[in-house]
């Protein structure tokens, strides 16, 4: 499926939240994900699904004043 | 009485608040931020970088020891400034925000309009908001009514190292203030701290002045006693300016 992660157009066979995170190799703790401008809660990952042309933003920490 | 600086739920010992970017490495920063002894420190959030894998920053900051602001650093827009937020807090910060929305990209102020319009929509979900302003006292006055629990003018633009550019605005801001003043902006090196802090100012929040030094931890060490030192003098009530002298020594008994 097509999906839009962080601006940029991907294409990756993910069901949900959680196969998409591991798939990117991400450490699910420490990133912050939205899902078509709304919070995906962490404890939601599992249980929601991705569709086609989603778009995504997921974010983490770093340093800034 | 050297009271806590309390920002909504939040209270700490320390008055001064340091950011954790431009620094040269993580290793550097930790150093800084142990020598600033301040227990506010502020981070960013932005996109995961897929293609390269940076080291977790929090990985350096002790969670124990300091408190984790977040900022809305580079959004333009309230929308923006809001999902950042949320997202701040979906990461595992706590529920508060240093709220920034910028409206020009040369000199960093701030869009007030937007930024009321955050704080607002922010407030009403709980979060404690410090909000980045002019140093307005018609503009913090507004942040006040909106509920920001903290209001952080700009002595000088963001990263300018100019120092507290119009002192009178600051002071006329602390006169009128029902929240907590932070200067935010603008430092550029201890004096320009003790000036803040003279006028009265709750607190200061800096990051490029310590950064950016030669030495950023002996600079850090350096603006931890600027805040204490300013905030004595505020407390202990600096004497008026006269035009005329005034002998220190008794003109009493003096030799003929």
């Amino acid at each position: 499926m097509k999906l839009v992660i962080n601006g940029q157009e991907r294409v990756l066979e993910c069901g949900n939240v959680s196969e998409l995170v591991s798939k990117l190799n991400l450490n699910k703790d420490i990133v912050a994900i939205e899902l078509n401008k709304k919070i995906v809660h962490r404890e939601n990952f599992d249980n929601t699904k991705l569709n086609d042309n989603d778009k995504l933003e997921i974010v983490k920490v770093v340093g800034g004043g | 009485m050297n009271e806590k600086l309390k920002i909504g739920k939040f209270e700490f010992n320390s008055r001064l608040l340091v950011g954790t970017g431009k620094y040269e490495n993580f290793d550097v920063m930790k150093k800084a931020l142990e020598a600033s002894g301040s227990e506010v420190i502020t981070v960013a959030i932005r996109r995961v970088n897929f293609d390269k894998e940076d080291e977790n920053i929090l990985n350096f900051i002790d969670k124990g020891k300091y408190t984790i602001l977040p900022n809305t650093a580079a959004c333009f827009t309230a929308d923006d400034a809001i999902r950042t937020a949320r997202l701040a807090t979906e990461a595992g910060l706590p529920k508060w925000i240093k709220l920034e929305v910028i409206g020009d990209e040369k000199t960093l102020m701030p869009d007030n309009e937007e930024t009321l319009k955050a704080t607002k929509v922010l407030v009403s979900e709980g979060f404690t908001v410090l909000a980045y302003t002019n140093d307005d006292i018609v503009a913090c006055k507004k942040f006040e009514d909106a509920g920001a629990a903290a209001v952080m003018p700009l002595g000088a633009p963001i990263g300018s190292g100019q120092g507290i550019l119009n002192p009178n605005n600051i002071k006329i801001i602390l006169e009128q203030a029902k929240v907590p003043i932070i200067v935010d902006a603008g430092v550029g090196t201890a004096s320009d701290v003790t000036i803040a802090m003279e006028l009265g100012a709750d607190g200061v929040l800096l990051n490029t002045g310590v950064a950016l030094a030669k030495d950023p931890v002996k600079m850090a060490k350096a603006m931890k006693l600027a805040v204490e030192s300013g905030r004595d003098a505020f407390l202990a009530g600096r004497i008026p300016k006269k035009l005329y002298a005034s002998a220190s020594s008794t003109m009493e008994g003096t030799i003929k």
